[in-house]
């Protein structure tokens, strides 16, 4: 076996026992690994009927086949479950070490199913799986958790919950060595409902590669990429993934107090030359990563991961706060209490307006920065008001009778990308399967960064375009699993040949692309068995009517309904954005239909 | 109706082309896909100054009245998008690569950038060259798995997302075999400064 490993491990936390099988191999060349693979298994095992925190709903972990060969970023994992804050189809990845090791036990696949009696942790030492009791560790904060089950980067690492998954927020994250996180759309909370406190690996097991001269071969050509591009080795070494704060600013999509404004006075303030002129200790690298784009910051307060970018904007920018010692502390926060930093800070960022409007009765302002830590605090142990903003933001204002004030796409958090100044961005938004997500498709290396090629952020004909490969080509770097920043080196025909080399199945760059769309309707199916249709391709209605009245993206709004319409035709879905039975066979996917349903009936 | 945005978009690169001598008074052609349709350069239009009647939207997957207004080229454009994720096609006759084209089966190039970006470009030939189904189905297929290709003795196809990029990677190798024959008439020993480079042939 090259690449795969070829097991799957499933174990039922019921019953306690658990059992292992072979990965069926037609299925892995088609969904490849990771999110592919993942959301396969999800379709067959988590149906219309399951409420995503009940024990009928499942957890997937997954590797790839290049994770652990030591690809650059070849660290990746991801996690595949329906979401307790959208309804969707979810999936999250994270880096670190845990996919690494998680590999290196012999497994591809993790299955969690069933719920503990009460809390237990796993332990998986290669083939060996022990299941203890977590009574104990219940209530314990991620840190000091993963310290105390023994986390040593290379040999053994610790995926975890926090207090957030325990107290099942809708915005909680899982986290894995200490503090990277598989956060968006709640899986910590899905993890929390089985009385699932951590899972331990331990593996001593290498992928095999099937051509290792080749393999070589492209290695150092990666390298040689990675080292020419001034993004992979320049700006995110030196100032990690909040060097965009500026730039996102200076062309006025920086979204601002609840998306109220594209540009914010303060983002110099909280930008990422700040962070590297006051409380950055250093940088920091995942396993086989040239890159090295993590921050270790310290205040008075804390020393750790982050803060990213989104994260600062999200604590930053969107709550009209500059005070970047007090972000860096809720970033922290979130961390040791295992929360998504986007949906956490959007949260407070609506709460804040609605408060400052008067719709919602509570002290909160924006640009309160003494707020942020008590916030994050209350969500994790749904506290006061904080047992309503651990709801996420669409529950929140939807309460207060104010929906429209939620800067949610399908219920989840935008990032801080502000879809006026970039029109694909915003198609991307409003189509992406887990909702408001930046990771589905980088539009902004298009429309803002130049990559490949500059083109028009302004321009509506044609986006779709743009938006559909990059959705299939992210989808399918999601299923290899690599981090998608080295994509800004490296273009996609080398994980192609990458791939090849590896497993030996032959992949060209069309190929991979194909397995991306393939993963993408898939999910689409997923959301539309949900009840999902065309009306949740949608964004706020702020930013399809209110245009910002200064700054470079003065005059727009999201001009979403053509684009949305050439996007669905582009796909080769019907109207309302179901998928054609022609444009499932040609993905291999007409047999997952139930043919007593028909495709009308789905949606 | 095409937005003024990709119009602009054509006659900027098209002028391009034209003033590096990578194409003749009407040769080569651009063409980006948008979604299920393509926009394409007229048949016999001047790439160096196109206007915005010279740019014709035609269907992907079938023919409309489009095609009776489009390139030549334009069934080596869509077998290339139905096959490729392409989303932008350019189409020249970069002079210095046609030249190398006529002696050897790929190039492969010998400067630092092209090295970098392009490894080595194959080189196909079809007796019907220009706009045949079975020239079209060959050029998708090399397309595959590489940015640029020659033609023996025509010119080179290359795709990116824009047709900035596209242009790019015609450019880089018309570059690269400029740098070439200048090296054959400099006539010195070449001094092997690339770690690999004997694989760049496979790749």
């Amino acid at each position: 076996m090259n690449g795969w490993n070829g097991r799957i491990l499933e174990i039922d936390l019921t019953t306690q026992t658990h059992k292992s099988y072979p990965l069926d191999m037609e299925m892995a060349k088609q969904f490849i690994g990771g999110r592919g693979l993942g959301v396969r298994l999800l379709w067959d095992m988590v149906g219309p009927e399951v409420d995503p925190l009940s024990p009928e709903n499942v957890l997937i972990f997954t590797n790839g086949p290049l994770t652990a060969t030591g690809y650059q970023t070849s660290n990746r994992f991801s996690v595949s479950t329906k979401s307790p804050l959208t309804g969707t189809v979810l999936d999250a990845n994270s880096g670190g070490y845990w996919g690494m090791q998680f590999k290196k036990t012999g497994f591809d696949v993790l299955i969690v199913r069933g719920k503990a009696q009460k809390p237990i942790w796993i332990e998986i030492k290669n083939s060996e799986i022990t299941f203890h009791d977590a009574s104990e560790l219940w209530g314990m904060r991620v840190f000091e958790l993963t310290e105390k089950l023994g986390q040593d980067n290379n040999k053994r690492n610790v995926l975890c919950i926090g207090p957030a998954g325990e107290n099942l927020s809708r915005l909680a994250a899982i986290m894995n060595d200490r503090e990277r996180a598989m956060a968006r759309g709640g899986p910590g909370a899905v993890m929390g409902s089985k009385n699932l406190k951590a899972i331990v690996v331990e593996g001593t097991e290498r992928p095999e590669i099937m051509d290792q001269e080749r393999f070589k071969f492209l290695l150092y050509e990666t390298r040689k990429l990675l080292a020419a591009s001034p993004l992979t080795s320049q700006a995110l070494p030196e100032f990690g993934t909040i060097m965009l704060m500026n730039i996102m600013n200076n062309v006025g999509a920086l979204a601002t107090r609840n998306h109220q404004q594209t540009q914010f006075e303060g983002a110099e303030a909280i930008s990422g030359e700040t962070l590297s002129e006051t409380y950055l200790v250093k940088n920091a690298a995942c396993w086989a990563c040239p890159i090295g784009c993590t921050r270790i910051s310290k205040t008075e307060k804390v020393e750790g991961e982050g803060p990213e970018f989104e994260s600062a904007w999200a604590f930053g920018a969107q709550c009209g706060i500059d005070d970047l010692a007090a972000i860096i502390e809720a970033n922290s926060l979130c961390n040791d209490l295992g929360l998504d930093t986007i949906s956490a800070g959007s949260t407070i960022a609506c709460a804040m307006e609605l408060s400052e409007k008067g719709y919602l009765d509570s002290d909160l302002r924006f640009g309160q920065a003494d707020a942020l830590a008590r916030c994050v605090e209350d969500m994790a142990y749904r506290r006061d008001l904080g047992a309503e903003l651990t709801e996420g933001s669409l529950r929140l204002a939807t309460k207060y009778g104010h929906p429209e004030l939620s800067m949610t796409a399908k219920g989840m958090e935008m990032p801080a990308y502000d879809p006026r100044g970039l029109q694909g961005q915003g198609l991307l938004y409003a189509t992406s399967n887990r909702g408001g997500c930046h990771m589905r498709g980088n539009m902004i290396g298009l429309e803002v960064l130049g990559l490949p090629k500059l083109i028009d952020r302004f321009q509506v004909q044609g986006k779709s375009s743009f938006v559909i490969l990059n959705q299939n080509s992210n989808a399918a770097i999601d299923s290899l699993v690599v981090c998608k920043f080295t994509n800004m080196g490296v273009a996609d025909e080398y994980f192609a040949r990458i791939l090849g080399a590896v497993t030996g199945v032959q992949y060209d760059t069309g190929d991979l692309v194909k397995t991306g769309e393939r993963v993408w309707n898939l999910e689409r199916l997923y959301n539309n068995r949900e009840g999902f249709t065309s009306k949740d391709d949608s964004l706020p209605p702020r930013l399809l009517t209110e245009a910002p009245t200064d700054g470079p993206s003065k005059g727009w709004v999201s001009q979403l309904e053509p684009m949305l319409k050439e996007y669905y035709r582009s796909r080769g879905w019907d109207q309302n954005g179901v998928p054609t039975p022609k444009k499932l066979a040609e993905l291999g996917l007409e047999n997952l239909v139930d043919p007593s349903r028909t495709l009308e009936k789905i949606a | 109706m095409i937005d003024q945005r990709i119009y602009e978009m054509f006659r900027e690169i098209g002028q391009s082309l034209y003033t590096h001598t990578m194409i003749s008074s009407h040769g080569g052609n651009l063409s980006i896909r948008l979604g299920d349709r393509v926009v394409i350069k007229r048949r016999g239009a001047m790439l160096g100054c196109l206007k915005p009647h010279d740019l014709i939207e035609t269907r992907l997957d079938k023919n409309d009245s489009g095609v009776a207004l489009a390139s030549t080229e334009l069934l080596v454009h869509r077998t290339v998008y139905l096959n490729t994720p392409a989303l932008a096609i350019c189409h020249c006759h970069p002079r210095t690569a046609i030249a190398y084209s006529l002696s050897r089966d790929e190039i492969v190039p010998i400067d630092n950038e092209a090295s970098y970006l392009l490894k080595k470009v194959p080189v196909i030939y079809e007796e019907f060259a220009s706009g045949t189904p079975q020239m079209a189905n060959k050029v998708a297929e090399v397309l595959k798995n590489y940015k640029c290709i020659m033609l023996r003795g025509h010119g080179s196809f290359s795709t990116g997302q824009t047709l900035d990029e596209a242009f790019f990677w015609s450019s880089t190798l018309e570059e690269a075999c400029q740098i070439m024959l200048f090296t054959k008439q400099v006539g010195e020993p070449f001094i092997e400064y690339r770690k690999n480079s004997e694989n760049y042939g496979k790749f």
